[in-house]
């Protein structure tokens, strides 16, 4: 075994620095779940690990006048799936962190960490895709603003250098009229990693004409990155979702993906699943998006 | 390299030396002899490592012992009370919700941080809480009812 350099960072500063240094070889520990897979399966041996546990401005939630949402990259899943103020104002982000792996990783994992893995399958990513996300990186120059849109980049690969750390996920105010769900379809309820495929909605419903004016759609554990589904939106928008539109979303979004046949699923199953998973959760952002803003006031 | 950490297990102060790359779990089974943490998937799937830090369950084999600084871990060894048995080991005796026992001292932990924070879960909690630890012989069902009598008790304690 090498030998593992560890500094406990006591600053954004000190943690950026030991990055800068490191070159690339260093290895940021949030809520370790990941990086104690991968060291257990020996597929990670860390030359030098940065702690961020002491770093508090890395953690909380607050949810701004504006109706803006500010998570600190250190919120584990469990404190975001028990936030009251996360509940009123993002309930999708509830639905989301209600699927996450279990109790147990949830106490310990961040959502930070899980966007930065960047994992295909991962229910974070697609959620920030939807709703438009700002992800607030920090490194060497300052802070750096980048849309969840533009963040996955490849295979666990991000936007990120490897002088950079996220700092805070910023969630913009909804419109009026918004309805937004999480969807997730996998074998068994928890625990299941090969076979999810999940869907992440977030859209504007006109209160008069009931099409929908505004949409954001993620999709994961459909190809090599958490997917933006940018022609799946164009087929919905300014669209009422029935037969047609349903159709060219379908259409779309067969177009979008190239999921990834495993043990138990094969791709073609897990398309059918997507396109399946995608209408229920596009059905019930649409109903709570009447539910919210009232369809019959103008 | 090694970071000097200290941690209350089962409510004993210690300090150890550990490595960066040590787990919680290889911690207190090898150094502590508490070998009733069980080590089985090393990915946080399966729960058969299961403790308590601070009270909330998490996987000791993907936990860095670093990541215990200054916590308090809590192994099944410490469910017993005085010598005997905690009422959801009882009622896991009672129920014959316990087969080969590899995956038990996981669910044990996990029920009883479960009934610590809500004393009297419904089914559909006791299933949520307990949905991310496997057994692979007695299935479920006397798992579940176990942990659901004691529920109906009125809590751990």
């Amino acid at each position: 075994m090498t030998d593992c350099r560890f500094t406990r960072a006591a600053s954004l500063g000190e943690a950026v620095d030991c990055l800068q240094q490191a070159g690339g070889e260093a290895h940021l520990l949030a809520g370790g779940i990941a990086l104690g897979i991968l060291m257990n399966e020996k597929l990670l041996e860390p030359s030098w690990l940065i702690d961020l546990s002491r770093l508090e401005d890395l953690k909380g939630i607050r949810l701004n006048p504006d109706g803006s949402l500010r998570i600190g990259a250190m919120t584990t899943h469990r404190e975001i799936e028990r936030s009251a103020e996360i509940a009123g104002a993002y309930p999708m982000l509830i639905e989301m962190a209600r699927e996450i792996a279990c109790g147990r990783i949830k106490n310990r994992g961040t959502i930070g960490g899980n966007i930065c893995l960047a994992d295909p399958q991962g229910d974070p990513p697609v959620a920030m895709i939807a709703l438009r996300a700002t992800l607030r990186a920090v490194g060497p120059s300052g802070p750096r603003d980048i849309a969840a849109t533009a963040f996955f980049t490849d295979l666990y690969t991000t936007a990120l250098t490897k002088d950079e750390l996220l700092h805070e996920i910023q969630v913009p105010a909804q419109a009026d009229h918004t309805g937004a769900a999480f969807g997730k379809f996998s074998a068994r309820r928890a625990m299941d990693y090969s076979s999810t495929v999940s869907a992440a909605v977030r859209l504007v419903r006109d209160a008069v004409s009931g099409r929908i004016s505004d949409i954001g759609i993620g999709i994961g554990g459909a190809g090599l990155i958490p997917i933006w589904a940018q022609a799946t939106e164009a087929a919905l928008r300014d669209n009422r979702p029935d037969g047609d539109a349903l159709a060219a979303m379908r259409e779309a979004l067969m177009e979008e993906i190239e999921p990834i046949g495993d043990d138990l699923y094969s791709a073609d199953y897990k398309r059918h699943v997507a396109s399946v998973i995608l209408r229920r959760t596009l059905e019930r952002a649409y109903a709570r998006a009447a539910a919210v803003g009232g369809a019959d006031k103008p | 390299m090694t970071i000097e950490i200290s941690l209350q297990v089962n409510g004993v102060s210690h300090k150890f030396a550990v490595s960066p790359t040590e787990t919680l779990v290889d911690l207190l089974r090898r150094r502590l002899g508490l070998t009733g943490t069980n080590k089985d998937c090393g990915m946080g799937i399966c729960g058969a490592c299961t403790v308590m830090l601070d009270g909330l369950p998490v996987s000791s084999c993907i936990l860095l012992a670093s990541q215990a600084d200054g916590a308090a871990v809590t192994t099944i060894e410490a469910i017993e009370r005085d010598g005997r048995l905690s009422p959801v080991q009882e009622a896991f005796l009672r129920h014959g919700a316990s087969q080969c026992g590899y995956c038990t001292p996981g669910f044990i932990i996990t029920a009883s941080a479960l009934l610590a924070e809500n004393p009297h879960p419904s089914r559909d909690e006791i299933v949520e809480a307990l949905k991310g630890n496997l057994c692979r012989c007695t299935g479920y069902k006397r798992i579940v009812e176990a942990v659901e009598s004691v529920a109906r008790q009125g809590g751990p304690t």
